[in-house]
């Protein structure tokens, strides 16, 4: 068992450089104006290879979640969650939920990006803003 | 649409596979009886002795993902005119295509895989599939990896928009234990009933143990033949009557097809373009095999291939049933959960014997259509089996 590693192509290294300083940017298509995640040389929607990094405003819906119960990696000790995010922007980016937690269902619950240090890197975990709120309708 | 050109040009003519219960136990015990290329072997040669017909009769290759086409062509002493490498659903596609051009009139599909001795692991630091699919290792920082993983988010969610429950899932691994209890090839044999499902520890939640398919070394070979010379070669030909196909692929890494949708248009898609090739309707089908990796795939394709209503799986599997006892029968084999984790191939085994009326306890009556489907991250492939 090792550590948990990132992925990170020509593309990826922006973003993990803009969460070293505590935010994340994403890249926005300039001819559609949509973010696009994972980052990548094109817009999926209109192939647009025009695009500029942009902070995302943080905020995000909760819209699906997991817990663990096995061990995968040396620092990843179960139980632990996962949570899959859709942020404000649209694209879905999966993080952790820290701190409180809901009570009964978590689909829907809002949440904020928050930054911490993981095995000698900076990553986002994401934290309740308030209970409820609804889901998105499904794009 | 379909233009229904694939329908009928070619048959299975023989299948074959290694001995699962007997090398699971061997590996277990710590021995390793073969590698990929030894299982593969094993197949084609029980494959080649069911058709009954000489190597030299074959013209075509297809090999699993698993081995080289090369290597695995030189152990197996087959020079051919046509080849290729594809997994279990697509190789079978592609050989009715290579078959239908001309390019080929008997082609032998070869898969092998020493996963369990080899110890493969499918999450943590060195999950395998990545350089086929970027989700299996992109969320890895988070610690979100394994593919169970990928189906434990996409059902937590499909349980709250479509209303169904963790019991009602566990019908899937009550009804393929069942049929595993009848299928001496399988590997868990000992049946389990809805309370055991539950009492089960969880792998990653809202997924039990029972979800989850098996690990096991094997292989598992086909021999399909252009429909004419597979009349004069065999009396217990198993016709393909057609084949479809759509692939979701945007937002794949994202998680979009899984979470948004649940992969129903892909279905839809592939669902319409078999039964319009095939000429026949879900009603129509005697059996369903369905590529189960885990077992939430079950309640997706029943939906998404129009054997109950969207949102109406959980009731459709407890009430109308999926099992050899009760209902729509479902992995008659008892599937990745039970018989054997083969990656599809063992599925299109079940279809033919199944046709041809070979299975003994847990032969499905009258058996005259064999619908064999799968959605492996959001990449909809199905085929009619039929007389």
């Amino acid at each position: 068992m090792g550590i948990s590693q990132r992925v990170i192509t020509l593309y990826d290294q922006p973003m993990w450089d803009s969460i070293a300083r505590g935010r994340l940017e994403l890249q926005q298509c300039d001819s559609c104006r949509r973010f696009r995640y994972p980052p990548g040389p094109t817009c999926p929607h209109c192939l647009s290879m025009d695009y500029a990094w942009k902070e995302v405003s943080g905020r995000g819906t909760i819209l699906s979640w997991v817990v663990f119960h096995r061990q995968y990696f040396e620092d990843f000790l179960p139980p632990y969650n996962a949570v899959a995010v859709q942020i404000a922007e649209g694209p879905i980016v999966v993080s952790n939920l820290i701190g409180e937690e809901p009570t009964g269902s978590w689909i829907g619950a809002q949440v904020e990006f928050v930054y911490r240090e993981h095995s000698g890197r900076m990553q986002h975990a994401v934290r309740l803003v308030e209970s409820g709120g609804g889901d998105p309708p499904a794009r | 649409m379909p233009s229904g050109k694939l329908s009928k040009v070619a048959a299975v003519v023989g299948v074959g596979h290694s001995d699962y219960v007997a090398d699971y136990a061997r590996v277990r015990a710590g021995e390793k009886p073969h590698d990929s290329y030894g299982y593969a072997s094993q197949a084609f040669r029980a494959a080649l002795c069911d058709a009954g017909i000489a190597r030299n009769d074959i013209d075509g290759l297809i090999v699993g993902p698993t081995t080289s086409y090369e290597r695995l062509g030189e152990v197996l002493g087959l020079n051919v005119r046509w080849g290729g490498q594809a997994d279990a659903m697509l190789s079978v596609i592609e050989a009715c295509m290579a078959i239908e051009s001309g390019l080929a009139e008997v082609v032998a599909l070869v898969y092998g895989n020493d996963q369990r001795s080899a110890a493969v692991s499918y999450g943590g630091p060195d999950a395998q599939g990545a350089a086929a699919f970027l989700s299996y290792v992109y969320h890895a920082p988070w610690g979100f990896t394994s593919q169970g993983a990928l189906y434990a988010m996409m059902f937590r969610r499909y349980m709250a928009m479509r209303g169904m429950t963790e019991a009602e899932l566990g019908e899937v691994a009550v009804a393929q234990r069942l049929a595993a209890s009848l299928n001496p090839n399988a590997l868990m044999k000992k049946r389990i009933t809805i309370e055991d499902y539950l009492a089960s520890h969880y792998v990653c939640e809202p997924l039990h143990l029972f979800d989850y398919c098996l690990i096991n070394d094997g292989g598992v070979a086909l021999i399909i033949a252009e429909a004419g010379r597979a009349k004069k070669m065999s009396q217990r030909a198993v016709t393909i009557h057609g084949v479809g196909r759509c692939d979701v692929n945007e937002g794949a890494t994202s998680l979009e097809p899984r979470l948004v949708d649940f992969y129903l248009p892909a279905q839809q898609k592939a669902a319409a373009q078999v039964f319009a090739m095939a000429g026949v309707a879900p009603s129509d089908i005697s059996a369903l095999q369905i590529y189960d990796s885990f077992s939430v795939h079950i309640p997706l394709a029943l939906e998404g291939y129009g054997y109950c209503g969207v949102g109406e799986a959980g009731r459709f599997m407890r009430e109308h049933g999926i099992s050899l006892a009760k209902g729509l029968p479902v992995n008659t084999s008892g599937g990745h959960l039970s018989e054997s984790y083969m990656q599809g191939w063992n599925h299109q085994v079940e279809a033919v014997r199944q046709v041809r009326g070979e299975c003994g306890d847990r032969q499905v009556p009258d058996c005259r259509f064999v619908h064999y489907s799968s959605d492996v991250a959001g990449k909809a492939v199905s085929i009619i089996y039929g007389r």
